[in-house]
């Protein structure tokens, strides 16, 4: 199993877009991989074309017939008669506060998650049990907490790097796609975002968060024009 | 791209084409995968790729009866997908529960144009599958060949894509690589491994790892640049 010379091969060419795309890279060169997503256009769109392509070799995975009343499960999962995600009704502040600080707390101090307090039970979007997503953006020394309920898509952003004069931190949202997608803008004293319905949907675990520093305003096109300053990845609580 | 979902479910008992992988020799953990009836993907009509596509922006819409049909038109390949990735039936039945429920929530995020549905839905699934995997930090413990259970080339999968105007094929391309290399970069893909998993699939160093998929995948630009 050792490899031979493969001497008459050119340098070795800069295949990070592919290695991300098929999902090769973890730890800090996946973070690396996905920084460059956030900074080079073009490289986002390369990882886009190294995806599609990829793609065409789900046509040859084989299928297997999924367990029985599986579906029916799922539906009775989404709620009762009307779907659920319609639902707006907004949680007392006070358990949204507290459940943020939990997170904060499990983030920095690496506790086992404690209960967290919740008000009586609401009919939600289950997603197996979790109830709260958090991700820790930027190193281990100063990072800061990030919570996203899914329930009422409110996210909480604890702080925001300092950026300079002129400038103002933006938090991004990559999925599966690769794709930065913007989702506000931060403020140092900690932000309150509540989202979308389409950006509701970018936030599952995996997902990746990222703050650029951009001109005040926000980034002008749509994607991270300055500098990545932390990112860190969603998981369920 | 996977036109075969959709005809190939409308009837949920699968026919001449089912192969059953029933190896009672392997150990226990990897016995759940090769005995479920698998079946190989075959074309669907453009008709059935449209219907899908209405099906997906219908529940992106909140509509529950077509997410229903969406369901029975494409578990069987989701299913496939996370149950190769998660390795276990009950882990890839929870799984495939959250994929739909991502499913449900996202649909309406669906571009028409930028992949096809079921491209689109079959990469929720298999991320959705690596990242269950990549949390329980269990690494494949069993040998690796399963790759070779999948074939080469779909029945013609290749004259599809020409049809449909998708000249740079990536499994043309594949065919061009060195063996290894092509092995490496499809186990990577059917089995969500990382050059970690891999190196330690294969018991060889992390760096010879990196270094043959890196070579395989500088080839395979190559191809697919000339090609498009």
């Amino acid at each position: 199993m050792t490899p031979e010379p493969d001497t008459h091969d050119p340098e070795p060419q800069d295949v990070a877009a592919a290695e991300l795309a098929l999902g090769l890279l973890d730890g800090e060169e996946r973070a690396a991989a996905l920084r460059r997503v956030l900074a080079e256009p073009a490289f986002a769109a390369e990882v886009e074309r190294w995806r599609l392509y990829f793609a065409q070799l789900f046509d040859l995975w084989p299928e297997a017939e999924a367990p029985e009343g599986l579906i029916d499960r799922i539906d009775e999962s989404l709620g009762g008669p009307k779907p659920s995600r319609t639902r707006r009704a907004p949680w007392p502040l006070i358990a949204v506060a507290m459940s943020a600080l939990a997170a904060v707390l499990l983030v920095v101090i690496a506790l086992r998650p404690a209960p967290t307090p919740l008000p009586a039970p609401v009919p939600q979007v289950q997603e197996g049990s979790r109830t709260l997503l958090i991700a820790a953006l930027g190193d281990a020394k100063s990072p800061v907490a990030a919570a996203y309920h899914p329930e009422n898509g409110l996210l909480r952003i604890a702080a925001a790097p300092t950026v300079p004069a002129a400038r103002v931190a933006q938090l991004w949202a990559i999925g599966g796609d690769g794709v930065p997608h913007p989702l506000g803008l931060l403020t140092a004293a900690g932000t309150e975002l509540r989202l979308a319905a389409a950006d509701r949907a970018r936030l599952v675990p995996g997902t990746t968060l990222a703050i650029s520093v951009e001109p005040t305003g926000g980034s002008p096109t749509g994607l991270p024009t300055g500098p990545v300053v932390a990112t860190g990845a969603l998981s369920a609580v | 791209m996977a036109r075969a979902i959709a005809a190939g479910h409308r009837k949920r008992h699968p026919e001449a084409s089912a192969a059953k992988h029933c190896d009672r020799s392997l150990p226990p953990p990897r016995q759940p995968l090769r005995c479920l009836a698998v079946t190989q993907p075959r074309p669907a009509s453009d008709e059935a790729r449209a219907h899908l596509a209405r099906m997906l922006i219908a529940t992106g819409s909140e509509d529950r009866a077509a997410f229903r049909e969406l369901y029975h038109l494409t578990s069987a390949k989701l299913f496939g997908v996370v149950l190769r990735i998660c390795g276990d039936t009950q882990a890839a039945e929870d799984v495939l529960h959250d994929v739909y429920l991502i499913i449900w929530r996202r649909a309406g995020a669906w571009e028409p144009g930028r992949a096809s549905p079921i491209t689109w839905l079959a990469t929720i699934a298999r991320n959705r599958a690596i990242d269950w995997r990549r949390a329980q930090k269990v690494r494949r413990a069993g040998p690796i060949d399963e790759a070779s259970d999948i074939p080469d080339t779909a029945p013609d999968a290749e004259s599809e894509l020409v049809a449909a105007g998708e000249r740079h094929s990536l499994r043309h391309c594949l065919e061009e690589l060195e063996p290894r290399q092509g092995e490496a970069i499809r186990t990577a893909f059917f089995d969500g491994m990382t050059y970690a998993d891999y190196a330690e699939a294969r018991g060889v160093p992390l760096g010879t790892a990196k270094s043959w998929i890196r070579r395989g995948l500088a080839r395979l630009k190559e191809c697919l640049d000339r090609d498009a």
